[in-house]
């Protein structure tokens, strides 16, 4: 089980929302944010059952304040908006 | 004979009586819901893989062959790596200052150990993985992924049998987890406690409901009655997501200060806010939402900025048993929840009252 990185370039470059989130930490507690943005291509595939996760740059929506120029995005929560028949990753 | 109008097909997929679901982090109220006929999945994001594989084992002794569910909080985006000394350097001196003057002002008492915020951010999902490994090795007969996409582990999850719940704030959410074969769907509103979409769940439940075919659709978000169930069912959906339903129950773990303030809480004492977090999420009015919302506050930052600076007054808050300054989540149902009962009376006074709305909308049923 291993973490495999890579580049998707018919990803790179698409337009994007991430209906994104996480646990916090600590708590009880979980939180959805939004982001919207351009796919750079990068992206890692970790172990098995294979976890897919994108790169989203040049953000055009993100929390207020939210002080990273990317994030993160897991494959399934991730919509390519630019063209609405496409899948992001390839787990949907 | 008339159709039981409870008798709905998440209760035949589940192998349940009644098409409720308890999410609860108790072990001993998820027992006593499955043990009634109900159904109950528990909330085990802040544990570590040994403690989950620990209370699968002791549900499991409880429930006689009875199916249960683990709910994980699976992440869906995550921000580049940062440490956290890094990340609490950027907290600006403004937002110290309001936290600290808050924190005078309330005699808010320090943490009794370290803040367990000891890790943040980065593509560092080992937890979550090894948390769902354990789930997947343990043949849990469901798994409900309570945030992100549990796509990617359907072809792991089916291969043991398991049943996948996918909780859903959207509807392009729920087509897509539909798509790739989640299970079931559990469509939840702004009515609900903690992270929340901004859609309403009437309106969500419906959406989903509409698009989802021959896949149950479960609805979350204020649930707390049986006429919510029956309105539920009526909406499309094939049963309820409950939570602060089971949060003053006698079984529950909450403190006791917390439950008293629960059973006299309405949905004006819930505040959905960003002052916990920098994400929205409904809680009990506190101290520290109040603060936050009045005109002296600053913007609260954005996450994990926020956490980094409310985690002080939450857990000085906990670790004291201070109920004037406490909050946990809850929906914007708690009004209904006035008494402090076993969680198998709370589940048959839902099931009773459904029925009753049934009966006096087509006369009787039985």
């Amino acid at each position: 089980m291993g973490t495999v990185r890579g580049f998707d370039s018919e990803m790179a470059g698409r337009r994007a929302e991430c209906d994104g989130g996480s646990a916090l930490e600590g708590t009880r507690f979980a939180a959805r944010e939004e982001y919207a943005g351009t796919l750079t291509g990068d992206f890692v595939e970790e172990g098995d059952p294979a976890w897919r996760w994108y790169v989203l740059g040049d953000l055009t929506r993100a929390p207020n304040g939210y002080p990273h120029d990317t994030v993160w995005c897991e494959a399934g929560n991730l919509f390519v908006v630019d063209d609405t028949e496409r899948r992001a990753g390839g787990t949907g | 004979m008339p159709k039981d109008p409870l008798r709905t097909k998440l209760c035949d997929l589940l192998g349940i009586e009644y098409p409720v679901i308890a999410f609860t982090h108790c072990k001993d109220v998820a027992v006593a819901v499955i043990n009634a006929g109900g159904f109950a999945v528990l909330g085990e994001a802040m544990h570590t893989p040994e403690e989950i594989g620990a209370d699968i084992a002791w549900i499991r002794e409880r429930v006689e062959g009875r199916p249960y569910g683990v709910d994980l909080l699976l992440p869906a985006s995550a921000p580049p790596s940062g440490s956290l000394d890094d990340l609490q350097a950027k907290i600006p001196v403004s937002h110290r200052d309001f936290a600290r003057r808050i924190k005078d002002k309330y005699d808010v008492p320090d943490p009794k150990g370290p803040v367990a915020l000891h890790t943040w951010g980065g593509l560092n999902q080992e937890l979550a993985r090894a948390q769902f490994e354990v789930v997947l090795d343990e043949r849990v007969p469901v798994i409900a992924s309570g945030l992100g996409s549990p796509a990617f582990l359907l072809d792991a999850a089916h291969e043991r049998d398991m049943v996948v719940l996918g909780l859903v704030g959207k509807a392009r959410q729920a087509k897509r987890q539909i798509e790739a074969g989640v299970d079931v769907i559990v469509a939840q509103g702004y009515d609900a406690a903690g992270h929340t979409g901004s859609t309403g769940t009437f309106s969500i439940v419906a959406e989903v409901a509409a698009i989802a075919g021959d896949t149950p659709v479960v609805a979350a978000g204020g649930v707390t009655t049986g006429r919510h169930l029956a309105a539920a069912l009526c909406l499309g959906a094939s049963g309820v997501w409950t939570g602060t339903l089971w949060l003053a129950s006698r079984e529950s773990d909450v403190d006791m200060v917390v439950k008293e303030r629960l059973l006299t809480a309405t949905a004006d004492d819930t505040t959905h806010s960003k002052c916990i977090s920098g994400m929205t999420m409904r809680v009990l009015k506190c101290p520290w939402t109040e603060e936050w919302a009045g005109p002296e506050a600053p913007d609260p930052l954005s996450p994990p900025y926020q956490m980094l600076l409310s985690a002080d007054y939450i857990q000085g808050a906990n670790d004291h048993h201070r109920g004037d300054l406490m909050t946990e989540a809850a929906g914007q149902g708690v009004g209904f929840v006035t008494s402090m009962k076993p969680a198998r009376q709370i589940l048959f006074d839902v099931v009773e009252e459904a029925l009753d709305t049934f009966e006096g909308l087509v006369g009787d049923l039985t």
